[in-house]
């Protein structure tokens, strides 16, 4: 009964999805400890948080658009704009909070100027701290790293349902099996490329973003094997 | 942001590999005792989490000692993670043996974690494989553990009506990854301590226990759910004051600050 060969398709897409997560997590400006205390560029909390804020928002906007209409290029862009909107109001939120609560200029301490703006940034980096602050190259990376995650995120939680789809009903526990599925795939491959940029990361400026084949490629490996066992899990409702 | 501590390994009191064995067998028979006992003993399954979630965070103290890189939140998430996927593949096709299948399949995703970790990322922790086993490990046990209470059995069908379509695996996931993760967050430093750190785990544990008592009372009635909460409540509020005790012991001094000033003794 379980037959892998035949949901080739659905596994290669749930890879495919596991792969853009772990690349989109380096696009994300992270801060960690030290941005909440406006002490390093980005969003003050970690990767993990960060990318599951959006991917899962990015899930459920997916979810929500799966009900109306099985097309993908739907599902897919409302799973895209769903994250892409909750990382612009995170970091849009922030920087309220660093520009006029903490009273600091937003500015990168990782390169000069500014790739987009081309604004000066080393004159505005306060003494004794990485920058601080979302500036616009940061913000920009950061809508670009929601958008890939709320992608691949949809599209593991896509294939993954089409793979359900196949042997039984569509029911509420498919879809809490798959879901949850989906979100365990997302949580595994948010955390390898945390480990990869070692906390932080400004956006796709930072030195540190060239690192991210070797978190594209564990994420693969490690997709790979969650793939099977989640297809073999799910094909098991057909039995039931 | 390097969260942990300077490198080098936790010192210990308890050797690691007894508090794997507890949490390993403890977890294990405590999930079949709620399996095959009556609904009045599920609450055995929460027992079996609490002795995941001391060994999970055992684990994360091992690890983190050496600096992630980034928070301590992570590994918790990645156990998690992990550990779902294993859970349900493993009571999907394992049937009687369920636990015991997911509880392998966890040990070889973390393996493949661990070495892809050191090997691909490159992180240079020398316990990371053995770190990332256990805790996928311990993740696993602490979901079905959890499961079992809420569902009263471990059978794939019944943990997905109860469990799965009802979202409680949701409220799962982030109590096992809390417990697993945050008794090491709380206490890391200089000064932390394997047993403040574990008491923590099992206070944590024990109020997992106490909300799957609470969501178990849908499914398996009253009278197992109100055991559960019971048996959970009197773990915690052991758990709590011995760590309230251990925070007292280990601290240079506890003082009261006072109520806050008034407006007119600040002038």
């Amino acid at each position: 009964m379980i037959d892998l060969a035949a949901n080739f398709l659905w596994m290669f897409l749930v890879v495919i999805g596991g792969v853009l997560i772990s690349w989109s997590v380096h696009f994300v400006p992270v801060g960690g400890a030290p941005a909440a205390m406006a002490q390093a560029t980005g969003i003050g909390t970690g990767t993990v948080q960060l990318a599951a804020g959006a991917g899962l928002t990015g899930l459920i906007s997916a979810g929500y658009m799966m009900q109306v209409v099985d097309n993908l290029p739907l599902i897919l862009a409302s799973g895209t704009v769903g994250a892409m909107i909750m990382i612009s109001v995170t970091m849009i939120v922030g920087t309220w909070v660093y520009v006029y609560g903490v009273g600091c200029v937003p500015s990168s301490a990782k390169v000069k100027v500014d790739p987009i703006t081309h604004d000066r940034q080393d004159l505005y980096v306060s003494q004794g701290t990485e920058g601080h602050g979302l500036p616009t190259v940061s913000f920009v990376s950061g809508v670009i790293g929601g958008a890939l995650g709320g992608f691949g995120g949809s599209l593991v939680y896509y294939a993954l349902l089409k793979v359900g789809m196949g042997v039984a009903e569509v029911d509420a526990n498919m879809i809490g099996l798959v879901a949850i599925f989906a979100v365990g795939i997302f949580f595994v491959n948010a955390v390898i490329p945390s480990y990869n940029i070692g906390g932080t990361i400004e956006g796709f400026h930072d030195p540190k973003w060239k690192k991210w084949p070797k978190a594209v490629i564990s994420s693969f490996v490690a997709t790979i094997f969650c793939a099977i066992v989640a297809v073999i899990a799910i094909l098991q409702l057909g039995g039931l | 942001m390097s969260a942990g501590g300077d490198g080098g390994g936790a010192k210990s009191n308890l050797p690691p590999n007894t508090i794997i064995g507890i949490g390993a067998a403890g977890g294990l028979i405590g999930i079949y005792l709620a399996h095959f006992l009556p609904a009045t003993f599920s609450f055995f399954g929460g027992i079996a989490a609490i002795c995941a979630i001391v060994w999970g965070a055992d684990a994360v103290r091992r690890v983190a000692s050496y600096g992630l890189g980034t928070g301590v939140p992570s590994i918790g998430m990645i156990a998690l993670g992990m550990g779902i996927v294993a859970a349900l593949f493993g009571l999907s096709i394992g049937g009687v043996a369920g636990p015991i299948v997911s509880f392998i399949t966890a040990a070889v995703i973390g393996a493949i974690i661990g070495v892809l970790a050191n090997k691909v990322i490159g992180m240079g922790i020398p316990i990371m494989e053995r770190a990332m086993v256990e805790i996928a490990g311990a993740g696993t046990l602490a979901i079905i553990g959890l499961s079992t209470v809420i569902a009263g059995t471990f059978e794939y069908g019944a943990v997905l009506d109860t469990v799965v379509s009802t979202g409680f695996i949701a409220m799962i996931f982030i109590m096992g990854g809390m417990g697993i993760l945050h008794p090491f967050n709380a206490n890391l430093g200089p000064d932390e301590k394997q047993d403040r750190t574990l008491i923590l785990g099992v206070e944590k544990g024990a109020l997992a226990m106490v909300i799957a008592g609470l969501a178990s009372s849908i499914n398996e009635g009253l009278g197992p759910a109100f055991v559960t909460i019971l048996v959970g409540l009197t773990i915690w509020y052991l758990a709590f004051n011995k760590y309230f005790g251990f925070v007292k012991r280990d601290a240079y001094a506890v003082v009261g600050t006072g109520l806050l000033p008034s407006e007119e003794e600040l002038q």
